[in-house]
């Protein structure tokens, strides 16, 4: 009978252990599976998704005004994006992920206390006695970036958010209510008067230097 | 319309926004209305010579990785979820073996009695034993190692508690792991503590103790498991050095990009030490 000889032979520490062996081969092909599924899901989601990581850096910078913040909330926003990307069924991968930025950008500044949030453009202050430069003078100095970016930083959040969602983004009005999460009609007061602001800034500054 | 009302929906024109017979109506008020035309002539220009001139902050060089990277950390750390569940129930056995299970958990485990496991066993060993010459779990082990050896390198997180006294790391993974892994003090040997952490490998909390080599780290992986000792293994994989050993009590992997001695030396100075307690 041959079973007593195998149960001998099994006795072996050495067989065993190779018997184990086989089972955590088994095992360790079943991971190998999980991990290539799981490789093809990241992979998915960076094909459809980092495409718009310069849109996100961009908008995250505008809102926080601070490099290292804007890094820092992107590669969060994508995080986030990434666990609930199965859940994501839209053709529009940009604005969901703008969605995510603006929303974790908002989180942060509130974590921050910033005062930002709360900040209202002082009318007053900025366009106090400036009535006399023309739209002419204004479009003269409209390609100095660096004279727009410090009138963009300027801005109310709010408004820096939407002039780069439009102007920079090119989005539309319907887009740009979803993200910044406002009734559809507002979408275009509220650019007025973001334009509107830019171009007090922009007057007050020029005025000042004349 | 009037010039209020028309002023009110420029932006709105501008943009190209609005309804066709809104848009048609301020066309209308627009050829009519000259202070309107000029109003809006002006605004357009002025809003597309701004808005194009608002600086672009493209993501910088770096940040791709840094997401991508995070992106398999988050990937890596998925099973780490499923642990608190291994950590608190033991009363009953796992349905099914795990990588750290012995041949003896295992087979018990399956339900026979002992002389069956046995049988069962060998019968499993000799209808596959040609199956074993190939390069099999040990290989397949190595690379989820070096996976981890890697990602602890690469993401900053080397250690949870970064210490080099082994009176700290020691009792920090003790609170944190259902099994007491043995820290050693190697630092006289040139193998500096440097802290711990816990690792996850195959749905299982491992300990991860960190030594350093001049510049270069080794990370220790233990686990609770092994029935009787086994003789040391060496292996060299993606030109990483791997080996592990194993005493009654323990499973140990030392993966590390030092020499295969400094790594052999490690083992025998680690060994060494804990058989001091
Ligand atoms: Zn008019």
């Amino acid at each position: 009978m041959a079973a007593p000889l195998k149960v001998d032979y099994a006795f072996d520490t050495e067989d065993l252990e190779s018997s184990a062996k086989i089972v955590k081969f088994a095992i360790l092909k079943k991971h190998q599976q999980q991990d290539a599924a799981q490789e093809h899901e990241v992979a998915s989601f960076e094909e459809t998704m980092l495409p718009h990581m310069d849109a996100a850096h961009n908008l995250a910078k505008w809102l926080l005004r601070n490099e290292e913040d804007a890094q820092d909330v992107v590669q969060e926003a994508y995080l986030r994006a990434f666990k609930s990307f199965s859940g994501f069924h839209g053709s529009n991968g940009r604005a969901w992920l703008l969605t995510i930025v603006r929303n974790t950008s908002y989180t942060l500044l509130k974590k921050n206390r910033a005062v930002d949030l709360t900040t209202t453009f002082d009318e007053e202050i900025h366009t106090a006695g400036y009535e006399s430069v023309s739209p002419a003078a204004i479009l003269e100095h409209s390609e100095n970036a660096e004279l727009i970016k410090e009138a963009m930083d300027a801005l109310p959040m709010e408004f820096r958010e939407i002039l780069a969602l439009r102007h920079q983004e090119g989005l539309s009005y319907k887009e740009i209510a979803e993200i910044a999460q406002i009734p559809p009609g507002t979408v275009m007061s509220r650019l007025s008067r973001a334009r509107a602001e830019l171009k007090e800034y922009l007057a007050a500054r020029i005025g000042k230097d004349k | 319309m009037n010039c209020e009302e028309a002023t009110k929906l420029m932006d709105g024109y501008l943009d190209g926004e609005l309804d066709p017979i809104t848009s048609q109506t301020i066309e209308q008020h627009l050829r009519d209305c000259p202070n309107c035309e000029q109003k809006y002539m002006a605004n357009r220009a002025l809003v597309n010579a701004i808005g194009s001139a608002i600086p672009y902050y493209k993501a910088p060089a770096g940040l791709r990785e840094r997401i991508q990277c995070s992106l398999r950390e988050e990937i890596a750390d998925r099973p780490a979820r499923a642990v608190p569940r291994l950590l608190v129930t033991r009363k009953q056995p796992e349905p099914r073996t795990t990588l750290f299970g012995t041949p003896w958990n295992w087979l018990s485990l399956g339900g026979l009695g002992l002389a069956a496991a046995i049988i069962f066993a060998a019968i499993i060993f000799s209808n596959l034993a040609p199956m074993l010459r190939r390069p099999g779990a040990d290989q397949f082990l190595a690379t989820q190692l070096i996976a981890s050896h890697v990602r602890s390198l690469m993401v900053n997180h080397l250690t949870d508690v970064a210490s080099s006294d082994q009176h700290t790391v020691k009792p920090w993974l003790d609170a944190k792991l259902d099994f007491a892994p043995p820290v050693v003090d190697l630092a006289s040997e040139g193998f500096p503590l440097i802290g711990g952490r816990l690792d996850y490998l195959d749905n299982r909390t491992v300990a991860a103790l960190i030594y350093q080599r001049r510049k270069h780290f080794i990370n220790v992986f233990v686990w609770p498991g092994e029935a009787a000792a086994r003789p040391a293994l060496a292996m060299s994989h993606q030109g990483y050095q791997l080996l592990h050993w194993a005493d009654p009590d323990f499973n140990y992997w030392a993966v590390s990009d030092v020499s295969a001695s400094d790594l052999q030396t490690f083992k025998q100075q680690f060994e060494a030490q804990r058989s001091h307690h």
